[in-house]
């Protein structure tokens, strides 16, 4: 039986409680925003797998993920922020009152900050699960190279992440074992990484071969490889094996909204922003260079800040310059264009003739164009009359008489 | 419909994914299965094999540290 979902409203939504989720949390609590974060299970997301974490700026001592994670949501909550651990079972982006559900709930929110993050594809062999990250299975060289110091390293895969993250590796391991699932010769990195491994003395491969199984008792012993075309097992010895054979990013809700680049990242601009208005995307769900704690908090702090001046600039436009007491003038110019600079005197004119009963915006574009385009002006400049909060002329070929006349 | 509470305070993983696994055989459709954890592993694979059943999952931070992940069984 259906129950009634209840409805709260929010200045912004987040969804995802990782890195960046909480860094945006952060700024957006900080900048006064009713704010809700949503995750579906551990504060903290993909860092909380760590057991170390040794190049997140301001921690020497190298802590646990989850020890940085858990502060950074103590100082989210000290900002107000509410937290949520529930699923989110669909979401609808378009509009100006954009709508998260989950089971029980329905909020209602001015904007929505999309902070999903991804997770490793796995090879699915045999007892992988349970060697998965601190147990001998891992998916980061950035993190993990240095504590493979003079170790043997076994590597999944042959794209451009698993060679070039191999020959990371190959700086600090003695010995670098490659699976390969083609032919001899054959990878799917660049050419120029593949002449470099394959010339490489401590990089070994084995070609035609796919994980069957992992085995080891509390940590990882042994990758068994199996080679596809004779069905023979290899058993390779090993310290650690990582994986690189692709990630997934948590896009699924978004797909039908959302443009998705071809591996199924969000594409989002400089401030973050997603192509639907009020919709920002950050951390290891977008289509970026480098995943770690240290990039998705910036694109928090980013998103946060970009949210709160959405916010803001939106209440502009709502309430001042899409009035609703009086007739409108809205003159849209770019401040740098000596003509439309000269028209602001007969702006002017036209405001004084009309003694009080006209509400006259000046909207110089030179620095943001965000308000112009919301009017969806074709060119600049351009005069709008709104009559009752509604625009009802747009015009382009600017005079006096004419915009006295549609007033 | 029942709530069974569920207490798995102070055990580790993997304690209280089994035991939720096995009280939830023991429920009737609509019935909420609520365990209380304290370890945080227990939050990355309870919510997570609950969700994977096709359960509705919720889960409330009771304090510091201290969590009931509340299932609603559905089928």
């Amino acid at each position: 039986m259906a129950r009634e979902k209840v409805v709260e409203h929010y200045d912004v939504v987040i969804i995802g409680g990782g890195p960046a989720g909480l860094s945006a949390a952060i700024y957006a609590g900080r900048a006064r925003l009713k704010t809700l974060l949503l995750e579906k299970s551990l504060i903290g997301g993909l860092a909380t797998y760590t057991n170390e974490i040794a190049n997140y700026p301001g921690f020497p001592d190298a802590p646990k993920g989850e020890a940085i994670t858990n502060l950074m949501k103590e100082q989210a909550k000290n900002m107000g922020v509410d937290f949520k651990l529930t699923a989110v079972s669909s979401v609808t982006l378009e509009g100006e009152e954009k709508i998260v559900e989950t089971f029980r709930n329905k909020y209602i929110s001015k904007v929505i900050i999309i902070a999903t993050g991804g997770r490793s594809r796995t090879t699915g062999a045999e007892r992988e699960e349970e060697f998965l990250f601190d147990k001998g299975i891992s998916f980061c060289a950035t993190c993990d190279a240095a504590a493979n110091t003079d170790k043997h390293v076994v590597v999944i895969g042959s794209g451009d992440a698993a060679i070039e993250e191999g020959m990371f590796l190959a700086k600090f391991a003695r010995q670098i074992t490659v699976s390969v699932m083609h032919d001899e010769g054959i990878m799917d990195c660049n050419e120029i990484a593949k002449q470099a491994a394959l010339a490489h003395p401590k990089m070994k491969f084995v070609w035609n071969s796919v994980v069957k199984r992992f085995e080891g008792d509390d940590y990882l012993k042994t990758v068994v490889l199996k080679n596809i075309k004779t069905g023979e097992e290899i058993p390779v010895d090993c310290d650690n094996c990582f994986e690189f054979i692709g990630y997934l990013p948590n896009s699924e809700l978004f797909e039908t909204q959302l443009p998705l680049t071809k591996h199924k990242y969000i594409t989002v601009n400089e401030k973050k922003e997603t192509g639907i208005e009020g919709v920002f995307a950050i951390g290891d769900v977008t289509d970026k260079w480098l995943k770690q704690i240290a990039t998705a908090v910036g694109d928090g702090a980013i998103a946060g800040t970009a949210a709160e001046r959405y916010i803001a600039e939106k209440e502009i436009f709502d309430e001042k310059i899409m009035q609703k007491e009086k007739t409108g003038l809205i003159y849209v110019y770019n401040a740098i264009d000596p003509e439309s600079r000269n028209f602001l005197t007969e702006i002017e004119a036209i405001e004084k003739s009309n003694c009080g009963s006209l509400v006259v915006n000046r909207i110089d574009t030179y620095k943001s164009n965000g308000l112009a385009l919301k009017l969806g002006l074709e060119k600049l400049p351009a005069a709008v009359i709104t009559k009752e909060g509604k625009i009802t002329e747009k015009i382009y070929d600017l005079s006096t008489a004419l915009i006295s006349s549609k007033l | 419909m029942k709530e069974v509470m569920l207490d798995c305070y102070g055990e580790a993983c993997p304690i209280p994914l089994v035991k939720a696994q096995n009280s939830i055989k023991e429920l009737e459709v609509g019935d909420m299965l609520i365990v209380q954890i304290d370890h945080s592993c227990a939050m990355k694979n309870v919510p997570e094999w609950a969700r994977k059943e096709g359960y509705n999952v919720e889960v409330e931070e009771v304090d510091d540290g201290e969590w009931e992940v509340i299932i609603e069984k559905t089928k």
